[in-house]
């Protein structure tokens, strides 16, 4: 019997068991309706606006139609034009929402409340546009010369600094990367506790450990729950760019920046996911008693804070010294670095330092925390001891 | 064959096992006794290589057990666990599976098992939702389901109630019918009286008596004696023979191995007519606290 079919058997255990739990199930659903309604609003903030709905009553200038669509277009807007046979109509269609303003005669604008400059301005143009049509036609001007009055040249615009249309959007990728990995690592690093705590306090440990090793047990349960983590990373991934790419944000390329927060909250969390887990484990093993539990379930959030706050340094500020060094070593690793290579440009060697250390880091903290876990998982009963722990497991 | 040789095990200033060691022959069922803190628990994990022993050995078939071999032990620990919210079919199978079964075989065994503790019907429950004595029979199940050579049952009788010592009695005895070799410890002697044939006691980290029953009680040097003489209880007056209180309180005498039962004899009939003579072997409790000093 090959040692890694019993890290295997042990793995799908928890990772069966666990999948088909009720909590992850319920957080799972929860997290999804989320990312869709955090979609939804995200498109509905970045992408285009409702188009102006203009209400008409009573007599109305000539082409008005053509006047309001030329005069919203320059906000980069659209216009609906609805007709009301009466001002009161039109009032009532104000109070209820359905339209924005109401032109009268041709002569005054109505408001429901506060007028909108971009609107009244809009209105404004469209009226005089059509106004000076008419006179010019009065005056027995053609076509031509109508149209070589009403459009002046156009200027060259030109920009001293290139703007990146995709700063905010990249802000906005790597804040909730950076929340995701956050919340996975404690919620997963959290079920590795728990796990290893449950399989002491019912005392099964024992009949596990007389067939597996210590680290096969280990390695099994960080391995299934892991996994079943991936399997949640994934669905929320697909969730968040399918409903990127259903809701058509405009400007931004929101489905390619959506795949590049999704690719690296992928690969870090299972960097940060092996070194916290270990770290989660070996505490679990040393207690075996509910009331045991909250005191050491913080140590890892501890260890996590740091990383996630220096992250909102890296968002503002991806360069920034603090930032930079926090990105490089772990434990703040595997949050400030994803952080500042979403929002910024991090260059290349910096990522491979950053993601070395962090496997040494692990290699190290996995030998710790097994040794850990090996001399503490079969005393019941009272917390153990990490020092007590570590000379248990020698040899 | 298991042979423990010598073991000891410290535990900071605590001297769990001090020099102890036994054999369970293939096939043979080993009563394991001594009081709280003897260092019965220890010895166990030991043969499981939960514990390693600082000095001594274990060997299984002449060798010392590989990682192997072990998976064809089966562990029942003292203290009961295992998945509460898993469904026991499951649990079985899993634990099969986990001492090298192939998914079929495990299946097919926990099945089996089911079938044979009457626990068909509760296959789709989970553990949490058995009784006490359902999940100590699934306990029970767990530690056989692979189908083991050697089995180590920590208290297996604790907490059952009549009908299940007898069907976890008949189970054992199937067991090692089949070959199987088992060593089980008890604090209830009378029912290691009724299971076993070898008994080893153990005390302090050390095993202070063993052999099988019969062999324990012939070497036990006395003999309860209980005569009536015209219907009435006579009391010997001979030098060797000690009073003792019996379970019902009543004295009863103590006859020790030099002493002729011709002569005791000749004696109670020279009083009258002999209604009784009985010879009984001493108890296993008798045994226990001679040897553990008690």
């Amino acid at each position: 019997m090959s040692s890694l079919r019993q890290v295997f058997l042990i793995a799908r255990r928890d990772f069966s068991q666990r999948a088909r739990s009720t909590t992850f199930l319920v957080t799972l659903l929860f997290t999804i309706g989320v990312v869709v309604a955090g979609g939804v609003l995200l498109a509905s903030e970045v992408g285009s606006p409702d188009p102006y709905d203009i209400g008409v009553v009573g007599a109305e200038p000539d082409g008005l139609d053509a006047s309001l669509q030329a005069a919203v277009g320059a906000f980069e807007r659209e216009a609906v034009v609805r007709r009301y046979d009466s001002r009161a109509a039109g009032e009532d269609a104000l109070g209820s929402g359905a339209a924005d303003v109401l032109l009268v005669d041709g002569q005054e604008v109505v408001w429901q409340e506060e007028p909108s400059p971009q609107l009244a301005a809009v209105v404004a143009s469209a009226v005089g546009e059509s106004d000076r049509r008419r006179v010019m036609a009065e005056l027995g001007l053609n076509e031509q010369d109508v149209s070589r009055l009403l459009s002046p040249p156009s200027l060259d615009s030109t920009t001293l600094a290139e703007p990146d249309s995709d700063a905010e959007a990249k802000q906005v990728g790597a804040y909730v990367g950076n929340l995701v990995l956050f919340f996975s690592i404690i919620m997963f690093g959290q079920f590795v506790l728990m796990g290893v705590m449950e399989e002491k306090s019912s005392r099964v440990v024992e009949v596990v450990l007389s067939r597996a090793q210590p680290r096969q047990l280990l390695a099994g349960k960080v391995i299934g729950i892991g996994a079943l983590a991936l399997v949640q990373l994934t669905v929320l991934g697909t969730v968040a760019l399918v409903t990127l790419n259903v809701t058509d944000v405009a400007d931004v390329d929101v489905a390619a920046l959506g795949l590049q927060v999704v690719v690296t909250v992928f690969l870090w969390f299972l960097l940060g996911y092996a070194f916290f887990s270990a770290a989660f484990a070996a505490l679990g093993a040393t207690i075996s008693r509910q009331e045991d539990l909250q005191g050491v379930a913080m140590i890892p959030a501890f260890l996590l804070a740091p990383g996630y706050i220096i992250s909102f340094i890296a968002l503002e500020e991806p360069d920034a010294v603090v930032a930079r060094i926090a990105s490089l070593i772990p434990p703040t690793s595997p949050l400030v670095m994803p952080t500042r290579s979403i929002a910024g440009d991090v260059p290349l060697g910096e990522v491979a330092l950053s993601v070395g250390l962090m496997m040494l880091a692990t290699y190290g903290l996995i030998w710790l925390g097994g040794r850990i876990y090996k001399g503490s998982i079969l005393r019941i009963g009272a917390k153990v001891r990490l020092r007590e722990a570590w000379r248990a497991a020698r040899g | 064959m298991l042979s423990l040789v010598g073991l000891h095990k410290r535990f900071g200033d605590v001297v769990a096992l001090d020099g102890a060691g036994f054999e369970v022959p293939p096939g043979r069922i080993v009563g394991f006794l001594g009081p709280n803190g003897a260092g019965k628990t220890t010895t166990m994990r030991c043969v499981l290589g939960l514990v390693t022993p600082d000095q001594g050995h274990i060997t299984w078939n002449g060798a010392p057990p590989t990682h192997k071999d072990r998976l064809r032990f089966g562990y029942m620990p003292e203290e009961r666990g295992l998945y509460p919210k898993m469904k026991i079919r499951e649990q079985l199978v899993y634990f099969a599976e986990l001492s090298g079964l192939g998914r079929k075989a495990s299946a097919a065994s926990a099945d089996e098992w089911l079938e044979r503790l009457n626990l068909s019907d509760r296959a789709n429950s989970k553990l949490e939702e058995l009784s006490h004595g359902n999940q100590q029979r699934v306990q029970l199940a767990v530690s056989l389901v692979h189908g083991p050579d050697l089995a180590v049952l920590d208290e297996p009788f604790a907490g059952l109630d009549p009908i299940g010592v007898d069907g976890m009695a008949a189970v054992l005895r199937q067991l090692a019918a089949s070959g199987v070799g088992i060593v089980f410890s008890s604090h209830q002697l009378d029912l290691v009286e009724d299971v076993c044939e070898d008994v080893v006691i153990i005390d302090r980290g050390r095993v202070v008596l063993a052999g099988t029953l019969d062999e324990l009680r012939v070497g036990a040097g006395f003999r309860y004696l209980a005569v009536a003489v015209d219907g009435r209880r006579w009391s010997p007056e001979l030098e060797g023979i000690e009073t003792t209180p019996d379970v019902q309180g009543r004295s009863r005498y103590i006859i020790t191995d030099d002493i002729p039962i011709e002569n005791v004899m000749t004696l109670a009939a020279a009083d009258g007519h002999l209604t009784k003579f009985a010879l009984e072997p001493p108890s296993l409790s008798d045994l226990f606290r001679e040897a553990v000093g008690q």
